[in-house]
């Protein structure tokens, strides 16, 4: 319902139709646009700050690319992405903030979805007497990964690690999506990704400076801390010069492990004590970021190391560090060698399948990655699990052409009332978007020193003497077992390792 | 320990006797509005460091550099003269003492952003021509001045920096757009990357009604 004294105005899209919003006097500004609302506050219409871009024939064929022909939000049979369907199409609107029409008149606009009510902070978002007003706010990352800032956070807003590995899979999977597209974001930063470490979920919004394929690219400066060290570089170059490097896929790839580092472990891992230049802070922090850029836990040069790190790349698991490693050394100075977004998203699912609870109920992180099952400790709080509470388990799945043959596909550590799900029993079944069926098939029960894993929904379940096991039954998993999980083409081979 | 680096931001404020009433009252409330922006913004509020220094017979500094989570607003007073040339003598001391240079144990904070705002002609010439004989060529900081009303002149803030912005009046919609626009800047150099060190500043367009000076 429009207030009194509220103004509204009449906006045309592109396809002729007609919508309302509501004229402020101070909109709110960001570097490129102003942004006002409909009144049901369902759409934010932004216009551009500068006539030339709002006039820009580059900027109009871009925008109608990544409404249309680009569109991963959008069905194929309605406009969309080639391929797109109204699955996959779903999935992805809950992963991005996507423009969804253009405006021809008073002047060419774009027409977005607000962001969904759990990404603006409530009335308790603050500890007490922290003199802090948030109710709101939108929930950039910023205020999660600034130490500082978190500070000030109530606890609850804050999630825990489990939380925060599960909107970094949403991330690495909404990159991933871009860039198979051919397109790059460009300016992926705290800013750009707003989270609710609550729900652990995300949303990437400003996707209106996306790279294009074959349309000529937006020229943003980017946000400090996110900018490849190439960029910085070349940035005083003119926007021609062959030499100059623009945002592009691979500047993605550097923009994305920073914000993936800082879900993981609360620290920007550019920032530590080393002091490359006493000239002026302009000129250290621009070797910081720039030509001189180095990992704080790079293993061969520890001149930027701090000295209290507690939590380390190696606590997150062999599938992670090695990703950092070879996002931050390797491919720090040297682009083509950073990990794509597909690999970040393999390996951050393949790292939730090692999550542990952490027995300890004040730890705050309530979650670990349990890498070293001989040496189980928690490194957030460092709770020492016992033996009988560990056990994991093999899958592996039959080789082509190669009867009686298998290949190991995961490793993972069960935890009393775990569930599981069909990509825990299947090959070729993957929690990606095209998996529609997230029901629970079965899940783990832990008593006493034992271990049984419970028939929930699993057509064909198996126990290891091949005895088919009925939904609501149980099979007791005993060290060393290995058999086939189900009847079905596709089986998975559990194979249980204890303590 | 923390690696981020401050930026330090420098308030000086007219509070001569010509600003008594609704212009000191804007300002009061202009400050208020500046301290809560910014801290609705984590760049801003994990960065920025603000300072008030005010001028009238006497320039003293009012508020301390402070984080702005601990910020507590000075009680503003207007009445007498227009000591702008000691307000710069305050500028220096405090960046001297208050702000902290890059050496081989310690991050630095940033070249310090600097608002003055004043509604006519300094009162200390002496004091002025000393602080201005060389401001701009050591450019400790970055320094926008702002004139607010028909007794401001020009040239005379020019000697203090090249970046200087005339609103028409010291109205209340005036001060309040000119607080609005001192929180864009300073959001803006908070998240922004200075690609060319010691290149210039960049900042947000001016509000609607006021003029840049050439």
């Amino acid at each position: 319902m429009a207030k009194k004294n509220q103004h509204i105005e009449k906006a045309i899209l592109m396809n002729d139709t007609e919508i309302e919003y509501v004229l402020t006097d101070n909109p709110p500004r960001g570097g490129m646009k102003h942004t006002y609302f409909t009144p049901d506050r369902k759409f934010a219409i932004q216009f551009f700050n500068k006539e030339e871009d709002a006039e820009n024939p580059q900027m109009h064929s871009r925008l109608e690319n990544i409404v249309g022909l680009y569109n991963p939000t959008l069905a194929e049979e309605y406009g969309g992405a080639m391929g797109n369907t109204k699955e996959t199409a779903a999935y992805f609107a809950n992963l991005f903030c996507w423009p969804v029409a253009l405006i021809k008149y008073p002047e060419f606009g774009v027409v977005c979805p607000t962001y969904p009510p759990n990404f603006f902070f409530g009335k308790h978002a603050v500890k007490s007497g922290v003199n802090l007003d948030m109710a709101g706010k939108d929930k950039k990352s910023r205020w999660f990964t600034s130490r500082a800032i978190s500070k000030c956070l109530a606890d609850d807003e804050c999630g825990n690690f489990q939380t925060m590995l599960r909107l970094s899979i949403s991330l690495a999977r909404a990159v991933r999506r871009l860039h198979t597209a051919g397109l790059s974001h460009s300016d992926l930063s705290s800013n750009n990704v707003l989270i609710d470490p609550k729900t652990g979920t995300c949303v990437v919004i400003d996707i209106d400076s996306l790279v294009v394929p074959g349309v000529f690219p937006p020229e943003v400066a980017g946000t400090k801390g996110y900018i490849a060290p190439e960029v910085l570089e070349t940035m005083d170059l003119p926007f021609d010069d062959p030499g100059r490097k623009l945002p592009c896929a691979t500047t993605d790839l550097f923009a994305l492990p920073v914000l993936l580092y800082e879900y993981l472990l609360k620290r920007h891992p550019l920032d530590g004590p080393k002091i490359y230049t006493t000239t002026s802070t302009e000129d250290d922090e621009y070797m910081q970021y720039g030509p001189m850029a180095t990992f704080i836990e790079n293993p061969h040069d520890t001149s930027n190391r701090p000295d209290d790190l507690q939590v380390t790349i190696h606590d997150l698991g062999p599938y992670l560090e090695k990703m950092f490693l070879q996002a931050f050394v390797e491919g720090m100075h040297d682009p083509e060698k950073r990990p794509t977004a597909a690999q970040w998203e393999k390996a951050l699912v393949k790292t939730w399948d090692l999550l542990q609870p952490c027995p300890n109920s004040n730890c705050k992180a309530k979650w670990f990655v349990l890498h070293d099952v001989r040496n189980p400790v928690c490194p957030h709080c460092g709770t020492r699990l016992r033996a009988d509470d560990v056990i994991h388990v093999r899958l592996k799945k039959p080789m082509r052409g190669r009867k009686g043959q298998w290949q190991q596909t995961g490793e993972i550590n069960l935890y009393d009332n775990m569930p599981l799900f069909k990509w825990h029993f299947l090959a070729n079944v993957y929690p990606d978007e095209k998996m529609q069926d997230r029901t629970m098939q079965a899940y783990i029960s832990h008593q006493g020193s034992e271990w049984y894993l419970v028939n929930n929904a699993l057509e064909g379940m198996l126990s290891p003497k091949g005895n088919l096991v009925p939904i609501g039954q149980a099979v007791w998993l005993r060290n060393g077992e290995m058999f086939p999980t189900s009847n079905q083409q596709d089986a998975l081979l559990m194979e249980v390792v204890k303590g | 320990m923390s690696y981020v680096r401050r930026l330090p931001v420098y308030l000086l404020l007219d509070c001569s006797g010509s600003m008594s009433g609704e212009p000191i009252e804007s300002v009061r409330q202009g400050i208020k509005m500046l301290v809560n922006e910014l801290k609705g913004d984590p760049q801003a509020l994990e960065t920025a460091c603000l300072s008030v220094i005010t001028f009238a017979s006497v320039a003293q500094q009012t508020s301390p550099l402070t984080e702005l989570m601990l910020f507590k607003e000075p009680k503003l007073e207007a009445s007498g003269a227009t000591s702008l040339g000691g307000a710069l003598k305050v500028l220096r001391e405090c960046i001297d003492k208050e702000v902290r240079k890059t050496t081989e144990n310690q991050k630095g904070d940033w070249k310090p952003l600097v608002f003055i705002l004043t509604d006519g002609m300094h009162t200390d010439d002496d004091e002025f021509d000393r602080q201005t004989a060389d401001i701009k060529s050591l450019k400790v900081a970055n320094i926008i001045a702002v004139g607010a009303g028909p007794y401001v002149e020009q040239s005379t803030l020019k000697r203090i920096t090249d970046n200087v912005l005339l609103m028409n009046t010291a109205s209340a919609g005036d001060l309040s757009k000119f607080f609005a626009w001192v929180s864009g800047s300073i959001k803006m150099s908070s998240k922004s990357l200075d690609a060319k060190p010691g290149g210039a500043i960049e900042l947000p367009p001016p509000p609607q009604g006021f003029t840049i000076v050439p």
